[in-house]
């Protein structure tokens, strides 16, 4: 396990360093910084030293070394637009999009534990039918929509939870549920598919030929090991409600990353697009590997070699 | 047990979110219960002052800095030597009275008595400091504005002479915009720059609080302002990217003025018992600049006259822009140096006389083609233009650009026959708007080539008369509505939701000064 952990770690550097790559060459081949940093006024001997100064007249390739060179002792540059080391900029972000992931996955976690049950166990009942409807629509529902519609009713007109920015919990209620929706719906539908293939095993009759009461027999025997699939779900959708919050983050001025990310595309702020998406991959990668982990814990037959 | 270990999770999972969230906003929280006591229908005049913007600022560095959304806010931190009123007229800012010593030189008598936020005093060698800053500098965003600058001379304590290597008719407009808020250099000079942006010190009436990046800044009174006591506690600039979001702050109260309301929420403002719509014109005329390159469809004069009066420019204001906007012919509108008035608040429009300059310039319907080049931004009346302009016979090819594309190729000086684009005038003076149409400049772009137009903006950029100067650019707009280089659509005007608490007349250069801001009785 140990050996594999290491390995896994390894394997992660190549992975980032291809994804450094790839994100500066989009990035410079996309548009001209310049050109939105300076006035209306600005002549063309000024952009010319506004480009030397950020050094883009160079060529791509020795651009790239320099950047890769900073990089490695964790310097990505500064933003153009703040002046501040984008890396600094990008993990100030960090904590934002946690905590609206981290209730996200709490309020999916909360709605789609015992609905998935539920409908697994009272299969093809009416509960089901109405859980599966529920869950489809959930699922359905356009992010930027459903936020919109539950400012509306919540803080518009009833006045009940502030409207958007981040502050108390009452700021993070309305865009964590916004974001738990559509991914509790999808849980549901897999706690259930996986509950019912396992409901439908052997060693689930025997536990049950053995006199174990329901609970026991659904809570210990079923539960536990129909959640494996549902773990590698909820790894997958955490890393993306980190990255990809970005229309939940726009809709509610969450200042996350997700919303630094959308203006710093929109001013072609390279150092922290960059950045960024280094932070994101990385957490991508990491949380695949705590994903495995968990695998093991959850099943010991999964074995690593 | 299995279920109570599951239990236990979901208790764990609830514990870190309040811990998180509760380190994430503790001025926020303080925020939230100045907002509620605020929409308590108003028992006492509230003190705090909420602004929600599209965009965050910049930095708290004047002169690195380059969008008005971040001037808008500070000009409340830091003043400028000389002050536009809301008519834009110059008035005493630090400086109280100024005088042309000759052509290259003017002498500032500055104020005495004004102190930085941090106590220093404010004197001749902050405004050295400043001035020079940014006109040496050549990699600060305002750079440009300021290199004429050469020397700022500091002739005593209370007295400077700022030198210019020519004559500079726009030294004024240059002093009372963005780059020229005055820093304090001894602060700098102890601390360093890196701690002055995260301590601003100014000697504007509010002073620096807080700035959480694009979420909100804030900023509270400066209790030793010289022009009196400012009228709020506290000023809280948000920002809210999302337009439907920082509607529905305004209607639930969270906000007292919002920014940039699109047009179709206008109506559901106006329906708001205690909400209120007030425009006002920004500097900024939406327009299309022609390439009159040889062999160029656009080259010839009768196609353009074709293509201005092909479009309905009133028809645009009332369906895309939701009535906000004043058709014009000229980009000088009223309120810069220089406007003609006779050609503002007015248009052309004759789709059949279009139909037959076209004939007569020789084209037979569909055979004029052009590409009309837009960021995206503006995509809808480009569309609608681009449909106009087919009814009398052209064939458009719509080139919707990204906008970090189309800066791109702005400055490039890559676009084909047309671009549609919306230029702002930051220094109110016409030479903003016609430096392009000079020779060097638009070497590329329009390729424009007029030799009395240039004989005469050539004259006007070093021109010290204003009355002479102000009638060579109404000469040149006159010649530009014949000869038409660019066909103007409208001037836009700034759209804001207010709450009925606070009075708010918007400006002409989309600043918010605090201050001009009053709760209602």
């Amino acid at each position: 396990m140990g050996k594999y952990v290491l390995r896994s770690l390894l394997q992660v550097i190549p992975v980032l360093f291809i994804v450094s790559l790839i994100v500066f060459i989009l990035v410079r081949v996309t548009g001209d910084p310049v050109a939105l940093m300076l006035p209306e006024t600005a002549t063309a001997e000024d952009r010319v030293v506004l480009t030397q100064a950020l050094g883009l007249d160079q060529p791509l390739f020795t651009q790239y070394m320099k950047f890769l060179g900073s990089a490695l002792q964790g310097d990505f540059g500064q933003s153009f637009r703040y002046g501040e080391p984008a890396l600094q900029l990008v993990l100030e972000r960090l904590p934002a999009s946690f905590e609206l992931a981290v209730a996200a996955m709490f309020f999916a976690i909360v709605m789609a534990v015992p609905l998935g049950v539920a409908s697994a166990v009272k299969r093809n009942t009416f509960t089901d039918l109405i859980i599966s409807g529920i869950s489809v629509i959930g699922k359905a529902m356009p992010n930027f929509w459903m936020g919109i519609m539950l400012i509306l009713l919540f803080s518009v007109m009833w006045g009940v939870l502030p409207v958007s920015g981040r502050g108390g919990v009452s700021h993070l209620i309305l865009p964590a549920f916004t974001l738990g929706v559509g991914l509790a719906a999808q849980m549901t539908r897999l706690i259930r598919s996986s509950m019912l293939e396992i409901l439908s095993q052997d060693y689930i009759r025997t536990a049950r030929s053995k006199g174990l009461g329901r609970m026991v027999v659904i809570g210990k025997h079923a539960f536990r090991n129909g959640l494996i699939p549902v773990v590698t779900i909820m790894s997958l959708q955490f890393t993306s409600l980190i990255g990809g919050t970005l229309i939940t983050e726009t809709v509610f001025s969450w200042p996350g990353l997700g919303q630094l990310l959308v203006v710093a595309v929109n001013t072609h702020d390279m150092a922290i697009v960059q950045a960024a998406v280094f932070v994101i991959a990385f957490i991508v990668v990491v949380t695949n590997i705590l994903t495995d982990v968990a695998y093991r814990l959850l099943d010991p037959r999964i074995k690593y070699d | 047990m299995r279920k109570r270990q599951w239990t236990g999770m979901w208790i764990t999972l609830l514990a870190v979110v309040l811990v998180l969230s509760a380190c994430g906003g503790k001025s926020a929280g303080t925020n939230n219960d100045s907002a509620s006591s605020e929409s308590g229908s108003g028992t006492s005049a509230s003190t705090t002052l909420t602004i929600a913007a599209a965009t965050d600022i910049e930095s708290f560095d004047p002169h690195n800095n380059n969008n008005t959304s971040s001037e808008a806010v500070l000009v409340n931190v830091f003043d400028y030597l000389i002050k536009n009123d809301s008519e834009q007229k110059k008035v005493p800012g630090l400086a109280t009275s100024w005088e042309q010593v000759n052509d290259t030189t003017w002498r500032f008598k500055l104020r005495e008595g004004v102190t930085f936020h941090n106590g220093d005093p404010f004197t001749s060698a902050d405004v050295k400091y400043t001035l020079e800053r940014v006109a040496k500098d050549n990699t600060l965003k305002q750079n440009s504005y300021f290199k004429n600058i050469v020397e700022v001379k500091a002739v005593d304590e209370y007295t400077v002479d700022i030198i210019t290597d020519g004559p500079d008719p726009l030294l004024l407009n240059r002093l009372s915009k963005m780059g020229a808020g005055i820093l304090p250099a001894k602060y700098i000079e102890d601390n360093g720059f890196d701690s002055f942006l995260k301590q601003p010190v100014g000697t504007g009436p509010y002073k620096f609080s807080k700035w959480a990046k694009d979420d909100r800044v804030e900023l509270v009174k400066n209790e030793n302002y010289f022009d009196g006591e400012p009228k709020w506690d506290e000023v809280v600039f948000r920002v809210i990217p999302e337009a439907s979001t920082r509607v529905s702050e305004l209607l639930a109260g969270g906000v007292d003025i919002a920014a940039s309301i699109p047009s179709t929420d206008i109506a559901r403002i106006e329906g708001e018992a205690d909400k209120k719509i007030v425009k006002a014109p920004i500097q900024r005329v939406l327009q299309l600049i022609f390439r009159q390159t040889e062999g160029s469809v656009t080259a010839d004069p009768k196609v353009r006259e074709a293509i201005d009066l092909a479009i309905d420019k009133q028809g645009i204001v009332d369906s895309i822009a939701g009535g906000a906007g004043i058709v014009t012919r000229t980009s000088v509108t009223p309120g810069n140096f220089g406007a003609d008035p006779s050609l503002y608040k007015t248009s052309l429009y004759d789709q059949e006389k279009a139909k037959q300059l076209l004939q007569e310039a020789g084209y037979a319907e569909g055979e004029a083609e052009m590409t009309i080049s837009v960021s995206s931004q503006y995509k809808e009346p480009a569309e609608v233009v681009a449909a106009m302009l087919e009814q009398v016979g052209f064939k458009i090819n719509l080139d919707v650009l990204e906008p970090s594309a189309f800066s791109e190729r702005y400055s490039s000086k890559s676009f084909k026959e047309i671009f549609m684009i919306g230029i702002g005038n930051s220094l109110f003076d016409a030479s903003n708007n016609y430096n392009r149409y000079m020779l060097e400049e638009a070497k590329g772009e329009s390729d424009y080539n007029n030799p009395e137009v240039e004989k005469l903006l050539q004259s006007a950029l070093v021109n010290m008369d204003p009355a002479s100067r102000e009638k060579e650019y109404q000469q040149v707009q006159q010649i530009f509505a014949e000869d038409r280089p660019a066909v103007y659509l409208y001037q836009m005007e700034g759209v804001y939701g207010t709450d009925n608490r606070v009075n708010f007349e918007p400006r002409s250069d989309e600043m918010f000064y605090a201050d001009e801001i009053t709760p209602a009785q």
